[in-house]
């Protein structure tokens, strides 16, 4: 028995590395990103708003690289599940069941995708948006003045639901904290994991950090030849 | 913060909903404290929310609701809602924005809404915005003397006193001079034929019109009962007809009853009388007749009269 449990604290402590350093960056840098646009909306800071929008939308197209290119975890094929397996996913948690993941776990996975989603929508529909006095997102010009207020209250909207799915995914973090006792946090921060919350005999490959910042100037290329 | 993903706090999965409503909750509320405009949403929809309405004859509804229909609800209505602001019912108005209450009853000077209406057209916070119409001096005042009387959404449009004379709004019709000659096209030549003959007597009623007045007080006497005739032709089209002082008798009784478009009719001074006025009876457009000097009596002019016909001259009085 105490063998056992010197074992678990042994696995504990020991530290698997999950997440690369891109995606980190990515995750704690569009948290950033949102507040600053939501804080720079409501005060009127329209230039900061539509810079911060711009940064968002370059990173958005990072993370859509990064999703195919990048390391194991970060891979949208290592955390996309058919709905059968999510649901299946959140009844074994709901039942107490402990399902080990290295990177997202299902429902995770699809947080991602849908924060992913809303994020898109909201910096897409801002390119077009105006604030009805003397802002008018880059795009707007090329719309009609209706069209870009229907884009207007269609960011006003998506924003609410950036809210709701920002609140749920704390609740989620916040679950898996104090009821199953994993520190989802701190491995976003370290990029690291205890042995024992790992499964076995998995491996994670990580991209070379050049290709990050390569697929980095690609976005921004791509994102300077929309607006120009 | 630390790396291990093993952390030593346990709730039941229970009680951490349970936290997690009460954290929504009081989000909720902090969110509705802070946002008046998303408190009122809230409240709209689970059916709390109170509609204050304006009485038709308010000063509101009469003088300020007019001003924001025409300067401000395109940004501010039903479409759009800049700054969660909507100025198109009085409820709304009353409710503020984003940033709260725009109007403060009986203090002008603190509402938000006449600070913005005031400031200097070059300030990026005046509204209207740079490129929207304006509000005049006389708009603004009317809206401060409504806020500084309480703001209320019943006090009637007499009551404020001071307040700059309303402005009555006319609009006339877009000239289309295409679709005029195209309505004036089959009365061309019967137009330039009796022009010919009659210089002057007949003419449009104005330049979009179709319609026809017929002024033969002009030619007064040389125009008989024989050359009304020769305007029947034109009986569904003249609106008009001014024969005061022409030789035109009772003879011309079936002629004018044919003139089924004649709005007004002027007799005075001719021989015509009651057979002339009982032939008018079946013409249902006529609204206006004059018969001064004429033969006509009340007893003829009365189911006129009371058809509602406006009677220039009583008949028998004369």
């Amino acid at each position: 028995m105490q063998n056992e449990s010197a074992a678990h604290r042994s696995a504990s402590a020991e530290q698997v590395r999950v997440w690369d350093a891109p995606t980190r960056l990515f995750h704690w840098s569009i948290i950033a990103l949102v507040i600053l646009s939501w804080l720079s909306a409501d005060q009127g800071y329209m230039t900061v708003h539509l810079w911060s929008g711009l940064i968002i939308l370059t990173l958005l197209l990072f993370r859509l690289g990064w999703g195919v290119l990048g390391s194991t975890t970060s891979r949208f094929s290592d955390f996309l599940h058919p709905p059968h397996k999510v649901l299946a996913y959140l009844r074994t948690q709901a039942q107490g069941g402990r399902v080990l993941h290295a990177g997202h776990n299902p429902a995770g996975g699809l947080m991602v995708m849908a924060l992913l989603a809303v994020l898109l929508a909201q910096v897409a529909t801002g390119l077009f948006a105006n604030d009805g006095l003397k802002f008018s997102g880059p795009l707007a010009l090329i719309v009609s003045d209706d069209a870009s207020d229907r884009l207007t209250r269609i960011h006003a909207i998506t924003f609410n639901a950036i809210l709701v799915l920002v609140w749920l995914h704390i609740v989620a973090v916040g679950f898996y904290h104090f009821v199953k006792g994993d520190n989802l946090v701190g491995p976003m921060v370290s990029g690291k994991k205890g042995r024992a919350h790992v499964p076995e005999g998995v491996t994670i490959i990580f991209a070379h950090p050049a290709l990050a910042l390569g697929l980095l100037l690609v976005s921004i290329a791509v994102m300077a030849w929309i607006l120009f | 913060m630390s790396s291990d993903s093993r952390t030593s706090v346990y709730l039941s999965a229970r009680l951490y909903f349970a936290c997690v409503a009460l954290v929504t909750v009081l989000g909720l509320v902090t969110a509705m404290a802070l946002r008046p405009a998303f408190a009122h949403k809230v409240l709209e929809i689970v059916g709390l929310e109170v509609m204050p309405q304006a009485t038709p004859g308010s000063f509101y509804t009469v003088r300020v609701a007019p001003l924001f229909t025409r300067h401000c609800i395109g940004c501010h209505g039903e479409g759009r809602q800049k700054a969660e602001l909507r100025l198109d019912s009085f409820a709304y108005l009353m409710r503020g924005g984003r940033h709260g209450t725009v109007i403060w009853p009986g203090d002008a000077k603190a509402s938000e809404l006449m600070t913005r209406i005031t400031l200097p057209a070059g300030d990026d916070r005046a509204m209207p915005p740079e490129g929207k119409t304006s509000l005049s001096p006389d708009d603004v005042t009317v809206i401060r003397l409504w806020i500084a009387g309480g703001a209320s959404p019943i006090v009637p449009a007499a009551a404020i006193k001071g307040a700059p004379r309303q402005v009555a709004e006319v609009t006339f019709p877009d000239l289309n001079p295409a679709a005029t000659r195209n309505l004036r096209a089959p009365l061309a030549s019967v137009m330039q034929q009796l022009s010919a003959r009659y210089p002057g007597v007949v003419v449009y009623v104005s330049r979009n019109s179709a319609d026809l007045e017929l002024n033969a007080a002009l030619n007064s006497k040389s125009f008989s009962d024989a050359d009304l005739k020769t305007f029947l032709v034109l009986r569904d089209r003249i609106v008009l007809m001014d024969l005061s002082g022409t030789a035109v008798t009772d003879a011309s009784a079936q002629t004018l009853a044919h003139m089924i478009a004649l709005k007004t009719l002027r007799l005075s001074n001719t021989k015509t009388g009651d057979a002339t006025v009982l032939a008018l009876a079946s013409l249902k457009s006529l609204r206006s007749l004059t018969v001064m000097g004429t033969g006509a009596t009340r007893a003829a002019l009365a189911p006129l009269l009371r058809r509602g016909v406006t009677i220039h001259g009583d008949g028998d009085a004369e």
